[in-house]
């Protein structure tokens, strides 16, 4: 079950709503305004802002 | 038909996803793992739809995702995402239950509005008739819940037909009597007796064990929510039972020859919220949808007894 595009084109942060993407490593969404990470999992992106990590950098 | 579970690694949604992936449905799955009971049973729960093909997952939580964007290429939605248990409903508790059952519900079909969904179903539950003596239960019988839970349940229900009746969202509500079978909850009596038996631990029963219930097997609502989504009137309720009613102590006896265990009980007061007997009048369904319950209360044991032991052999 890899991630599809079309999911990653629906998800949203879930604190400003705002648009996110992929990282590099295909491992996490960032949310350039909330300077949030939200991790991917086994495939399950993790969209929950208590769950979110912050933006380094 | 692509789909949304809400609930999707709990008992009921876990089930549901496996058969509507078996028919060719795309199916996505959101689930906060609400922390009511363990996480690695919700995602043991998961594990034989996590690799199927047109099944994606998301970890979300209803009141903060946005919803919008997510049910846009949505044909159905199937609302079983909830705070369960009526016993813990009370006091300060309850503000998961109005948070989780009431207004992730509304914000859920406030989404759905206007999106071209062809089901919306609402997953009620038979604690929104509460306690009385007037059985079968029917779907125009009078509501008087007697758990907060309840009245939370009650209160969604009432918001999917407003959205109904006022924005023509096609909502049908199904009222689940006492699911039990393989991946139970664990804070639902058939898990915990069984959970005991097998540790040779004596077992709690609230009351004298003569309360009853219309105890439904997992694939029987899962039927149910199929018919449902294919035929169910929109606006419409109907109730998901079982078709046989047992008291507590009759599901023992019949778990003592299942298991060969002496199952001893340690009855416990009654709890607040506790009904003294449920039972359905399916003819609304059977007659409309078709449905005809198929699992017979010993077979249904046999299989949740079987599942029990090989979830805590590990």
């Amino acid at each position: 079950m890899a991630i599809s595009k079309e999911l990653l084109d629906i998800l949203a942060c879930p604190k400003c709503k705002g648009d996110i993407y992929l990282n590099e490593a295909g491992d996490g969404l960032i949310c350039e305004k909330c300077k949030l990470i939200y991790e991917i999992k086994d495939d399950i992106p993790i969209m929950l802002i208590e769950e979110a990590k912050p933006l380094e950098g | 038909m692509r789909l949304l579970i809400t609930g999707a690694a709990g008992f009921i949604g876990s089930h549901l996803a496996e058969t509507l992936l078996a028919q060719g449905h795309q199916v996505t799955g959101i689930d906060n793992f609400l922390d009511y009971y363990p996480r690695w049973m919700k995602e043991k729960n998961l594990e034989g739809v996590r690799t199927k093909p047109g099944f994606e997952f998301i970890e979300a939580d209803l009141l903060e995702t946005d919803l919008v964007s997510l049910v846009k290429r949505l044909e159905g939605v199937i609302h079983l995402a909830a705070q369960a248990g009526v016993r813990a409903s009370w006091g300060e508790n309850f503000r998961t239950y109005s948070d989780n059952n009431v207004l992730a519900t509304q914000r859920l079909l406030e989404a759905c509005r206007g999106e071209g969904i062809k089901k919306f179903i609402y997953a009620s539950s038979s604690s929104l008739y509460g306690d009385t003596d007037d059985l079968p239960m029917r779907e125009e019988s009078i509501l008087r819940p007697v758990s907060p839970y309840g009245v939370s349940k009650a209160a969604g229900e009432y918001l999917a037909y407003l959205y109904y009746k006022n924005f023509g969202l096609p909502t049908v509500a199904l009222r689940f009597f006492t699911v039990y079978g393989p991946r139970q909850r664990p804070d639902m009596a058939f898990h915990r007796f069984f959970r005991a038996g097998r540790e040779g631990k004596p077992l709690v029963v609230w009351g004298d064990g003569e309360q009853s219930r219309d105890f439904t097997f997992i694939s029987d609502i899962v039927q149910g929510c199929l018919r449902a989504l294919e035929a169910g009137r929109d606006g419409a309720v109907y109730n998901i039972g079982g078709g046989t009613r047992r008291t507590l102590n009759e599901v023992l006896e019949a778990m003592r020859r299942i298991t060969g265990k002496p199952m001893e009980v340690n009855y416990q007061p009654v709890q607040k919220g506790d009904v003294r007997h449920t039972g359905a009048s399916l003819e609304k369904i059977k007659k409309e949808l078709g449905y005809n319950p198929q699992v017979s209360m010993k077979e249904g044991l046999e299989l949740e007894w079987e599942w029990v032991q090989d979830l805590y052999n590990k």
